[in-house]
């Protein structure tokens, strides 16, 4: 294995790895804009720029791989290469290509949504110079819009090309590419072929400086007044990973996480964009009860009284909904408490669309079917015939929180049930048929595991606290549960549900941290 | 040294030198058919032994470049011709492509063969629309004389030629951007490595020769290796294509030996300047080349090496004369304009610098400079080209040599005529 010497450090590393990948591996900080490691090595930028013993001139680390050289050649007798990062030479050339950059930036930070976690201030305060050297005017541009959520600040465009390289490489949609030459270039789309795609909101992460801004999230807020939680996305059965941006119980932005399990850098604009449509939604926050035709709130208590009661004298004649909507820990309670029939809604299915770089977007746009089935295996397929034929009066729902209008199937059972316990966040067309309606938690609020289509059981965080009387799903079913067996917390529980279902054994939120754990993996090990 | 008798330019005189039938009657073709018989890697070390070395401006040894193609590849291989003339102050391969097209064509055939590949292609600079619709037919005239397509002169070697015409950009003539630009891309030159004698066009092993280069090797291979190296010096011999322009009597192409004295080339072959004003500088090989003093240029042969000892290079061989009345800030400025416009943009110290020390230039210009910018402009060519001194690790700076070749030139203006940017400087010279 090659012998690497970075300044002081000394490093065996694989063949073929660039110096910069090991300085990223190392927490060796190599300053570079250009470079991104989902994408193909520009090396335009100069900011990577190293000395490196024996070559004449400074080489961009980005695209210097490391390789065995003979004995002959070694440094010092025994490395192969023997890189400076931090000498007089480099720190100076560091220096010019930021003034460079620099020249005709509009220095805007005060009014710039990248403030704070912006490449050229973070560079520019480490490596830069504190003052300008350019008396002459600057170019300006005027701003456009590439597509009908994204924008950009030509001013602050330091054409490191990685947006053009992403809808080339990854999107596979090549909206973006440089217009005109030299000082005068600068990104651009064709008219009719607008940044459109759903992966689109992708380049203002990219963007390592101001220039790619989001339509949703311009001049919104300031990112050190923003909490950030690491969660996973639930609009499609892939499970991005994403941060989600919060300020006083609103969220402002997500953004993806890294997870070369899962999404590798990236998501898609549905989930992106996706926590707007619990902004304006009609909100369950009391234990709910049909009088008069419509709803009145009752407590807690005689919310479940009522429900165990009825329970009781409906014995094995209820039947239950699981959701794929809903966490593992949550189905799992339902599976638990429901002896008899569980089945589900009818689910619905979108296309599957799969970009050049191997990311997709589920066509199942439900985030947990696979832990639905994995810990309910009793879920039966026809549901609507089994009630009729055993004749099952009571029946016990976990609310999708998708408005959709039931088939004229479901709709007659509902009409003839006796009685009707819908657990759910928000009032849909379903949850306005219960008899009792039991107020849980949104996505965003919710805490637990849930396993994408690919068997990586992931760990989804509350981003937002809990509103008025709500409780999180499981603890619902939890109070349910008349036994002595009940849980403790949500750990007690993963714990009991390991126990009985062996390839969930010995998952905790600890252990899944933010990566998740792939059960397939685990099988085979 | 005997007188040196043309060799690539023989003929152009001739009304008809540039058809296939005048070639042939003068012995054109007979290197092809020589080669064809022998094993390519033996026609490779002829070319390396020759020492011929690259006529664009790089003067990298061909005969090396060639060897660089893997044998053990199964991807095709490529040879370019590069006819993307453009560097100021040259026009040598737009004669030749003129006057002696099949002189070029049979290199051509030559370097395919020596590195087995089957298609070539010609890269026209697009502003050379005679010149194409010339080559056109020449093309045509090979492939019926089964001098091109299959079956090589009744051989069983086959090639096509691809003649492809640029759009208009000076960074087209680097190897790599022209490659890009072939492929139907940006023409944004290519980092290094990998080089493309490994991957080139369309990642296959490729060879980028100027039409200058390819125009000598039917003459090594009729006249040997040890003729050539036997014309100039032996490092760097053979004959060249010398472009006078500028102040002189008698502006042209003229071919030399190697090694020529740039006096002899100015005073002799091009006529001396014009109403007995004196010389005051030259560029020696194109306008990326930093320019020479009046002394510097009468104590310099146009030979690779000695060149570069005075800090300068050979370049395309463009030479460009200036007299005592050409005002070097302006000239500075035209050159620095040049360089500025054709900047592909991609790397950050050429895009942003260029314009920069057209800016600084320009308020030079208008009577509005100030005594810091000459050491300003100094450093902003050090921060896009580096120091014209190879011994020092601090040039190269992009990702290719177009930093150095705006770097350089205007450093060299400013180095040798400081007096003159002070004085726009002091006296607020504003000019008309």
């Amino acid at each position: 294995m090659p012998l690497l010497k970075i300044d002081d450090n000394k490093f065996e590393v694989g063949k073929g790895k660039t110096v910069l990948e090991v300085a990223i591996e190392n927490d060796i900080e190599i300053p570079h804009y250009c470079y991104h490691p989902s994408l193909e090595i520009a090396g335009s930028c100069r900011m990577c720029l190293v000395q490196i013993e024996g070559m004449p001139k400074l080489q961009v680390s980005c695209n210097t791989f490391i390789g065995e050289v003979p004995p002959a050649r070694k440094v010092d007798g025994k490395y192969d290469m023997v890189v400076h990062t931090k000498n007089e030479l480099v720190t100076k050339e560091r220096k010019n290509i930021l003034e460079f950059l620099l020249l005709n930036h509009p220095l805007d930070c005060p009014v710039c949504d990248q403030a704070g976690e912006c490449y050229l201030q973070d560079y520019s305060f480490k490596f830069g110079n504190a003052h300008s050297r350019f008396d002459e005017d600057k170019r300006v541009r005027p701003n456009e819009n590439l597509g009908s959520q994204i924008v950009i600040n030509h001013n602050r465009c330091i054409l490191c090309t990685r947006c053009t390289r992403f809808t080339r490489e990854i999107s596979g949609t090549s909206e973006l590419f440089v217009e005109e030459r030299g000082y005068n270039s600068k990104i651009a789309i064709i008219e009719d072929n607008p940044l459109d795609n759903l992966l689109a909101g992708n380049v203002t992460d990219i963007c390592p400086v101001g220039a790619l801004l989001s339509t949703d999230y311009i001049h919104k807020n300031r990112i050190w007044n923003m909490k950030k939680q690491p969660s996973v996305c639930q609009d499609c059965s892939v499970g991005c990973n994403i941060d989600v941006f919060t300020q006083k119980d609103k969220i402002i932005r997500i953004t993806p996480r890294e997870n070369h399990q899962v999404n590798g850098y990236f998501m898609c604009d549905i989930g992106r964009y996706g926590f707007h449509q619990y902004e304006n939604i009609e909100r369950i926050t009391s234990p709910l009860h049909k009088s008069n035709g419509g709803f009145s709130e009752i407590s807690w208590d005689i919310a479940i009284k009522e429900i165990i009661d009825r329970l009781k004298t409906n014995g094995s004649k209820t039947a239950a909904i699981a959701s794929p909507f809903h966490t593992n820990e949550t189905n799992y309670m339902l599976g638990r408490l429901f002896h008899g029939l569980i089945g589900t809604f009818p689910f619905m299915e979108d296309k599957e669309i799969t970009y050049p770089s191997g990311f997709r977007i589920s066509g199942d746009r439900s985030p947990n079917k696979q832990g639905m089935y994995d810990l309910c295996p009793q879920i039966v397929k026809d549901l609507p015939s089994k009630i009729k034929k055993q004749n099952i009066r009571g029946i016990y729902i976990l609310d999708n929180g998708i408005d959709i209008e039931l088939d004229d199937i479901w709709k007659k059972i509902l009409k003839t049930m006796d009685f009707v316990v819908v657990q759910s966040y928000v009032m849909t067309s379903l949850s306005k048929t219960a008899d009792i309606i039991l107020p849980g938690l949104s996505p965003f609020e919710s805490e637990g595991t849930i396993t994408n289509d690919r068997g990586h059981v992931q760990w989804l965080r509350p981003s937002l606290p809990t509103p008025g009387d709500g409780r999180p799903d499981w603890e619902i079913l939890n109070l349910i549960d008349k036994t002595e067996n009940r849980y403790v917390d949500l750990n007690d529980l993963m714990k009991g549900l390991g126990k009985q279902f062996p390839s969930y054994s010995d998952i905790s939120l600890f252990k899944l941290g933010e990566q998740g754990i792939s059960l397939s993996k685990r099988a085979k090990e | 040294m005997s007188k040196f008798e043309p060799i690539l330019t023989e003929y152009i005189k001739d009304e008809d030198c540039h058809t296939l039938s005048f070639y042939k009657n003068t012995g054109g073709y007979t290197a092809l058919k020589k080669v064809l018989d022998k094993n390519p890697d033996n026609v490779i070390e002829e070319v390396k032994s020759s020492n011929l070395r690259g006529r664009g401006g790089a003067g990298f040894s061909a005969g090396v470049k060639w060897s660089f193609i893997p044998k053990d590849t199964t991807k095709p291989k490529y040879l370019i011709n590069n006819a993307d003339e453009s560097e100021p102050g040259t026009f040598k391969d737009r004669l030749l492509i003129n006057k002696a097209p099949h002189q070029m064509l049979e290199g051509m055939i030559i370097a395919s063969y020596a590195i087995n590949c089957n298609t070539a292609f010609i890269y026209i600079r697009g502003e050379f629309y005679k010149e194409y619709q010339l080559l056109k037919e020449t093309l045509a005239e090979a492939y019926q004389a089964k001098l091109l397509g299959e079956g090589i002169l009744g051989s069983n070697y086959n090639l096509d030629i691809v003649l492809h015409r640029g759009a208009g950009a000076y960074i087209c003539g680097e190897e790599t951007g022209l490659i890009e630009s072939l492929e139907g891309k940006r023409g944004w030159p290519r980092l290094k490595p990998p080089f493309p004698a490994i991957e080139g066009y369309l990642r296959c092993p490729t060879i980028v020769n100027n039409v200058e280069t390819l125009s000598c090797i039917p003459h090594i291979i009729n006249r040997g290796a040890e003729w050539f190296k036997s014309i100039g010096p032996e490092k760097g011999p053979g004959p060249r294509l010398f472009c006078v322009s500028g102040r002189v009597n008698n502006p042209g192409v003229f071919e030399e030996a190697m090694g020529i004295p740039l006096e002899d080339l100015i005073f002799k072959r091009a006529g001396g300047i014009p109403d007995g004003k004196k010389l005051k500088a030259v560029f020696p090989g194109g306008s990326s080349s930093a320019i020479l003093t009046a002394d510097e240029a009468m104590d310099v042969i146009m030979d690779f090496e000695d060149l570069v000892a005075k800090k300068s290079m050979l370049g395309s061989a463009g030479v460009i004369v200036m007299d005592e009345t050409v005002d070097m800030v302006q000239a500075c400025l035209n050159i620095a304009r040049f360089y500025a416009h054709e900047s592909c943009g991609q790397c950050t110290p050429c895009r942003e610098g260029t314009v920069w020390l057209v800016k600084i230039l320009t308020r030079m210009v208008n009577g509005e400079g100030k005594d810091s910018d000459i050491d300003m402009l100094l450093e902003i060519t050090d921060n896009i080209g580096g120091l014209i001194d190879f011994s020092k690790e601090s040039f190269g700076k992009t990702i290719c040599p177009f930093g150095e070749a705006v770097a350089w030139p205007v450093r060299s203006f400013i180095e040798k005529f400081e007096s003159e940017f002070r004085s726009y400087i002091q006296e607020e010279k504003v000019l008309a």
